[in-house]
């Protein structure tokens, strides 16, 4: 770990100031991390855990907005977002550990970093973490890499589960920077990697997370996520499905979709989602709308058979969210 | 066992160091205090193989707090004379520091010592070393096989003819790690030409020899102290190149070292089970009585030792087959040398037989188990020898009889319940008895207690435990009242804690030494005209709680502190020992399973979870049965690790592994573990050691990763021939 200094923010003003300087750790589970592999080498902590950040609050039309220092284990445990958006709590505890969803939060989890294990070796190449000095995921073992969102630089995915709730319902990112407020769709916020990996949010110098707020949803809404992993707990997806429907007098009226661990972000699958509109569920339509979700997917030498069992695993959660319906 | 009451030996005790370890006491390797410790971080080397062409070491030299930075270039030459007594492959060790080569990626190329860890992790980052790097070779399939180790009976080929049925099948076993949750470590502390280290081995002998030998001193200069370890499998079966580094980082020093392998360094710096490839043939007739099984392995090695394993012994004595031919070679790569993983030879072999049985009892449509009830050989066909004893027919029918075997059906595929297919397999598994001497020494003082120290490690299975168990009966002592020591070169000496041995061995010469210090106590009694017992034939005393009696008449007696005290005799003491196996074995001696699983198989997303494990063993006498239920458990979920995650993954471009920590290294967790069954057959082996003992902490491993495969082809009609079994093999 390099050497670095560490102060705390007592106010939101004082992370701000000392945020332009430095980088803000929260619950720190992966920052931490990252820095004992040296892969983080950040010059200046801002400690902002005492900003008052920590709520859950209903918004007028009926959606929710959750502070950017709520942890994971708060948030998936909170009785609004339970009732509200089961896929989002679903996401939540499926994720990291116990200890891990104690001290995380919803601000730091949609900041982490890769799971790549190029990335997180500095004795190897990545354009990730070293511009410029190649991929060495592309042609190396990458089983567990992206199939969706690649380009020549990178092939690294996001590794967030509740990131892939959000992407599915379409949340957004309230920031709080040096020059104000202002509001980012989920959507927008995760940056592709183009030829610039090493770019992964659309945040400026400075600026804060304060809150994601998942917005008001045509209700009756059913909800849920699928998280395919090789163990029952403690492992990062191979595949993950997140679906929010709106099933109102036998039609599906509104469809959220999204996976995870296929796309170098939370991949949203709007070809699925519109396949569903308008259509009355069955078990001929779930499968259909599912072989949308591999559209553009590009595998690479190990992880080829996440194009079909991404297929499955959407087709699964529609079927078990639509069939509940 | 001795003529004395069995009190301790067979209860369900909780471990006697249990409340040390839950309140922190029971000190690791790194836990040790050592006044005026300094801190050692290895730099590992970044290229598969090549030459070091310079290291630039100013940067981490200009840290604060850093005291060396020792490399090829200015560390002392070490004499690394010839160690015969050790654990060490055929081969020429790996000797740290002492040239430019790098033979592996990760082998250890620097090593910073710093007055805090941070400040050595810090400096060790700022090593900058150049190579000239070369293309390593670590593809198993793709390296030059050394000259095979072959064995044959019969004639395989006439027999593979001859059979009605032959199968041809190849199966690959990943490599796996072991790790355990403590951190390889060392503590290295000289006093003049004295070397004292605190290490985590499975065997303080082995490391000293090995220490003793690298810095050429006597032996008796180096001491090695080890009282507990946490969780072995076998990766301390050997002193590892660390470990010398830790003792010349602290010579070069002068201060004592301690150096603690980060999780990542273990998987390069200690060994590994080594990836297989192992091609069976097989040949029976139509009713499944094997003919013929010609067996063919390879595997990885390091370019500098040449690892093996007794991975032959399950195919030539499990089942009656007359002819056998076996070929078996190691492949030299730009790798560090393995070493024994729990079970080592029969969890791989067991695997490649036991998965083949199956495929061949499918084929013929007989029952699994009766096609091995109709191999069951009645001598070991490889030795002519009898069996010590061999219950595995009774392993079969308990097992089928408790696990619901009659519920399965011999058609794949039919039992679903909703998106899930249920499977339900079974395998034998076998494990050799082996003994080696050992040496214990007892002391009985005057207050009543004793003490027994023995240099015996105790990884987890419950050494301190069972030992005092065997000990306290043959003292004719309460539990409470008898103190283990153990790992520690100055104790008499025991042979490394592994291949399920300590008991046999270790346990064999604490109850001689035991029952050697009672005998003294009965004659001081009989001969003493003021004890009750005077007179009494020694034969007919018996010691129950730390009191004396004569055999049928309990009130006739007294206790060690009277009888110790009225002689003036501060004490009574004995070296207990024991031989080993002789020299020429009359028996053929294994310990043996049937091991039962029953799999969740959700087809559609290549999902296996694991629903039921049983294990029934015939392991000989159980001296601690809480505590081998305890080891059952961990081998079924060591086997559930071997056969749906443990894949350690190496990029063959440049020789690292991938997956070196314990995110991408997948080890089984609480939600991978599901109803766990060990049921021990009552009994013991006389032939075996003096206890009745067969081992059983390998065994419990073997045949538990064959009886999921089997499992999953139950559920599913799908034969994986791959370990682990993963997603893209069942989608």
């Amino acid at each position: 770990m390099h050497p670095f200094t560490f102060t705390k923010a007592s106010d939101t003003r004082e992370a701000l100031n000392a945020g332009r300087r430095g980088r803000y750790i929260a619950g720190g589970t992966t920052l931490v991390d990252l820095m004992r592999e040296t892969v983080e080498r950040p010059e200046t902590l801002v400690d902002i855990s005492g900003l008052p950040l920590r709520d859950v609050t209903v918004t007028k039309g009926g959606g929710l907005r959750i502070g950017a220092l709520v942890t994971m284990s708060d948030a998936a445990a909170h009785s609004k977002v339970r009732s509200l958006f089961p896929v989002v709590s679903e996401a939540l505890e499926l994720s990291a550990s116990a200890q891990l969803r104690n001290m995380a939060t919803i601000g730091g989890n949609i900041m982490q970093r890769t799971r790549c294990t190029y990335f997180r070796d500095v004795t190897a190449n990545c354009n990730k973490r070293e511009p410029g000095s190649g991929c060495a995921a592309r042609e190396g073992f990458n089983r567990t890499h992206a199939i969706l969102g690649t380009s020549e630089s990178c092939v690294a995915t996001h590794p967030s589960d509740v990131a892939v709730a959000f992407a599915a319902l379409e949340a957004q990112v309230h920031l709080l920077g040096p020059g104000g407020e202002r509001t980012v769709p989920f959507g927008d916020f995760l940056l592709r990697p183009g030829s610039t990996p090493n770019h992964e949010q659309a945040l400026t110098r400075g600026e804060l997370i304060t809150a994601v707020e998942l917005p008001a949803l045509p209700r009756p809404l059913k909800s849920g996520y699928l998280k395919v992993r090789d163990r029952q707990s403690y492992e990062f997806a191979l595949t993950s499905a997140a679906v929010a429907l709106h099933i109102s007098g036998g039609v599906i009226r509104d469809a959220k979709v999204a996976a995870g661990g296929v796309g170098t972000v939370p991949w949203k699958l709007p070809a699925v989602e519109k396949h569903l509109i308008g259509q009355r569920p069955s078990e001929s339509l779930w499968a259909a709308a599912a072989e949308k979700a591999t559209e553009g997917a590009r595998p690479l030498k190990h992880n080829r058979f996440k194009v079909d069992l991404l297929e499955r695993t959407v087709e699964r959660q529609l079927r078990t969210v639509g069939d509940n319906t | 066992m001795s003529p004395q009451p069995q009190a301790a030996v067979g209860a369900p005790l909780s471990r006697v160091d249990g409340r040390l370890k839950v309140t922190g006491k029971a000190r690791y390797a790194a836990e040790h205090e050592v006044n005026g410790v300094v801190y050692a971080v290895i730099v590992d080397a970044s290229i598969g193989r090549g030459r070091i062409t310079g290291i630039d070491t100013s940067a981490a030299e200009a840290q604060r707090g850093v005291l060396s930075v020792i490399h090829h270039g200015n560390a002392p030459k070490l004499p690394y004379k010839d160690n015969k007594a050790s654990n060490n492959p055929p081969g020429a060790r790996l000797r740290v520091f002492q040239d430019d080569k790098v033979r592996f990626h990760g082998q250890p190329v620097a090593v910073v010592v710093a007055t805090s860890l941070e400040a050595a992790q810090h400096a060790a980052s700022l090593v900058k070393v150049r190579y000239d790097a070369e293309q390593p070779s670590t593809e198993l399939s793709k390296g030059k096989p050394d000259k095979p180790t072959s064995y044959a009976r019969g004639d395989v080929e006439a027999g593979l003819r001859k059979a009605d049925v032959r199968l041809d099948l190849t199966y690959r076993l990943a490599r796996n790690h072991h790790n355990a949750m403590e951190p390889h470590a060392t503590i290295a502390r000289w006093n003049g030409n004295k070397l004292t280290v605190w290490d985590k081995t499975q065997w303080v002998v082995g490391t000293q020899t090995e220490l003793s030998t690298v810095f050429d001193l006597p032996l008796k200069s180096v001491r090695v102290i080890s009282p507990f370890v946490g969780g072995g499998f076998g990766s301390g079966l050997r002193c590892w190149p660390h470990t010398v580094v830790a003792a010349l980082a602290a010579r070069v020093a002068k201060r004592p070292v301690k150096l603690v392998l980060s999780r990542k360094q273990q998987y390069f710096a200690t060994g590994f089970r080594p990836e297989y490839e192992y091609r069976l043939r097989l040949g029976s007739n139509r009713q499944g009585r094997l003919i013929a099984m010609a067996h063919e392995m390879e595997h990885e090695t390091s370019s500098y030792e040449t690892f093996s394993e007794g991975v032959l012994d399950p195919g030539r004595m499990l089942y009656s087959t007359p002819n056998v031919s076996q070929a078996y070679r190691t492949v030299p790569l730009d790798v560090n040398t393995p070493i024994w993983m729990r079970g080592p030879g029969p969890a791989t072999a067991s695997y490649v037989i036991e998965s083949a049985l199956d495929e061949l009892a499918d084929r013929i449509g007989v029952d699994p188990i009766e096609l091995r009830q109709r191999n069951e050989p009645d001598e070991d066909e490889s030795s002519g020898l009898p069996w010590s004893t061999r219950r595995l027919r009774e392993c079969y029918t308990v097992g089928a009889r408790e696990f619901g075997w009659d519920r399965r059906s011999a058609k794949p595929r039919s039992r679903r319940e909703g998106d899930w297919l249920i499977g339900m397999g079974m395998a034998a598994g076998v494990y050799h008895t082996a003994r080696m001497p050992a040496e214990a020494h007892v002391r009985l003082d005057a207050d009543g207690t004793a003490v027994v120290e023995t240099a015996a490690s105790d990884m987890g299975p419950g050494t301190y435990t069972s030992q005092t168990q065997v000990a306290a009966d043959a003292l004719g002592l309460t539990v409470r009242t008898v103190t283990l020591k153990l790992g520690d070169s100055l104790f008499p000496q025991t042979p490394p804690h592994g291949g399920s041995m300590t008991m046999a061995s270790v346990g064999s010469a604490v109850l001689d030494g035991c029952n050697q210090v009672r005998r003294q106590a009965i004659k001081l009694a009989i001969e003493d005209k003021e004890s009750p017992l005077y007179g009494v034939n020694a034969d007919d005393v018996v010691v129950r709680g730390g009191r004396l009696h004569a055999k049928g008449n309990p009130t006739r007696g007294e206790t060690y502190q009277r009888l110790l005290s009225r002689n003036d005799r501060t004490h009574l003491e004995s070296l207990g020992s024991y031989s080993g196996a002789p020299s020429t074995e009359r028996h053929s001696l294994h310990a043996y399973n049937a091991t039962f699983a029953e799999v969740a198989v959700d087809a559609a997303l290549g999902l296996v979870r694991v629903r039921r494990v049983l294990g029934v063993y015939d392991a000989g006498r159980i001296i601690s049965p809480k505590l081998a239920e305890s080891q059952a458990f961990g081998g079924m979920v060591g086997g559930i690790g071997q056969a749906l995650l443990e894949h350690t993954v190496t990029d063959h471009r440049d020789g690292r592994i991938v997956n070196a920590n314990l995110a991408d290294y997948l080890v089984p967790v609480n939600a991978d573990v599901p109803d766990l069954k060990a049921i021990y057959l009552d009994g013991e082996d006389r032939e075996a050691d003096p206890l009745g003992v067969k081992g059983l902490g390998e065994v419990v491993m073997v045949g538990v990763a064959p009886a999921i495969a089997n499992a999953v082809f139950n559920a599913t009609g799908r034969r994986v021939r791959q370990l682990p079994i993963t997603a893209e093999a069942l989608i």
